[in-house]
């Protein structure tokens, strides 16, 4: 699994923060599972432990996962966390409609494109 | 930690490091940068009790470094061209260490060299560039001191051997508080890496700061204004670092933070504006520009 494209320009903490949020949400990981020590991750990684430690407190943050003190940190679950992903969604359509609406494009127009995609 | 205040070094008439002031807290890892020349390497001499210096102090753990043997056992400096005695091989100069250094680990050391595969009774003379710098490093590694000085970190280094040395300090920094405190000219390794930088210039120190927060107080922003006017009224606003035009579309460095700017650029007549990730060696040439020749660059008329 590679975590950290270094082309990409966003913080690292920011890209581990990300990948373990899919993870988690796809179900790769599931609830109360054990997240690799920080120790471990920013072995595998090559990178600061700071910045492991960094993309932990985030997703504790937003309640991807919690911590147990001495123990490590476990993946939360239920409902909270489909609830965030829905917002996440709402907001990346809002962004879509906005550039829609910056380029002049009818938001019906692209719906009725997307009704001829197929999987 | 290690504080510096108001620390200065002369060659002559050449003020190599002029009044810095600096702090590198425990279990981070501080990069330092700059240009050709900058007075890098002689602040690490200074900071790792080799250079005497002409003002200002020093303090390692809250003590003087400079000749104080018990703090320099804590503390490991790997210059860019690191001394091996003539014909010595890596298990010799691993004796050395380990006679200088109490926390010197031999086991350890004679494990990583299997692992990156040095041969430890080969003539250090005969290596690669890059052999030589991994022994250096891995003698460095394994003496146990809490800081770890490395002057070009990564200097003759493949991508590989980076990897396995970052993987080794990730390691001893969760594991044992390793304090490494590193300079490199590939911005992109100390961008990745470290927690704080200081940017160094004509021996001066220009920042220091952490990454997150250089970042934050400058925004590139790629924008298509609607008209001149437009175009007035924005810049009349903010502070301007450098500004770049290819066609209608402008590239501009803009002082201020991310919400800051938004608002400026929601504010005038623009076909498409998007603010677009900086990178530390934007912020880097952008520092060093504008100290060369202060105010020239500059075009706000803010402040």
């Amino acid at each position: 699994m590679s975590v950290i494209d270094y082309r990409d320009a966003r913080p690292i903490y920011e890209q581990i923060t990300e990948r373990y949020k899919t993870l988690i949400l796809k179900g790769a990981l599931l609830p109360d599972e054990q997240m690799p020590s920080v120790r471990s991750l920013a072995m595998e990684l090559a990178t600061n432990p700071n910045t492991v430690q960094k993309a932990y407190a985030e997703l504790e943050r937003q309640g991807f996962i919690y911590t147990v003190r001495g123990r490590g940190n476990f993946v939360s679950g239920g409902s909270q966390l489909l609830e965030q992903k829905t917002k996440e969604l709402a907001e990346s359509l809002h962004a879509l409609q906005k550039e829609a609406a910056d380029l002049g494009i009818d938001w019906s127009r692209v719906e009725e494109k997307a009704g001829e995609c197929h999987d | 930690m290690i504080e510096t205040m108001h620390l200065e070094k002369s060659f002559g008439h050449i003020r190599a490091v002029n009044d810095v002031t600096l702090t590198m807290a425990d279990g981070e890892i501080f990069g330092l940068v700059g240009t050709n020349g900058a007075g890098k390497s002689t602040f690490l001499r200074l900071l790792a009790g080799v250079l005497r210096p002409d003002g200002g102090e020093i303090l390692v753990d809250q003590e003087k470094i400079w000749d104080n043997p018990a703090r320099k056992a804590d503390l490991f400096f790997v210059p860019s061209d690191f001394y091996f005695f003539p014909n010595a091989t890596p298990q010799e100069m691993g004796a050395y260490f380990a006679a200088l250094y109490p926390k010197f680990d031999r086991a350890r050391y004679e494990k990583l060299l299997r692992e990156f595969g040095i041969d430890r009774t080969r003539r250090i003379q005969e290596f690669s560039k890059g052999m030589k710098r991994q022994t250096a490093i891995l003698l460095g590694i394994s003496s146990g001191t809490k800081y770890l000085l490395l002057d070009e970190t990564f200097d003759g280094l493949d991508p590989l051997m980076r990897q396995q040395v970052r993987t080794l300090f990730a390691g001893d920094m969760a594991e044992r508080g390793l304090t490494p405190i590193l300079t490199s000219h590939d911005l992109r390794d100390i961008e990745d890496l470290c927690d704080r930088i200081g940017l160094l210039h004509a021996g001066g120190i220009l920042l220091s700061e952490d990454l997150a927060g250089l970042r934050e107080g400058m925004q590139k922003v790629q924008v298509v204004f609607a008209s001149e006017a437009d175009r007035a009224a924005l810049l009349s606003k903010v502070s301007v670092k450098s500004d770049k035009k290819r066609g209608k579309l402008e590239t501009i460095l803009v002082e201020a933070n991310r919400e800051q700017t938004e608002a400026a650029f929601r504010a005038v007549g623009t076909v498409y504006f998007e603010i677009l990730p900086l990178t530390l060696e934007e912020v880097f040439i952008s520092k060093t520009e504008g100290m060369k020749s202060d105010g020239d660059v500059r075009t706000d008329s803010l402040d």
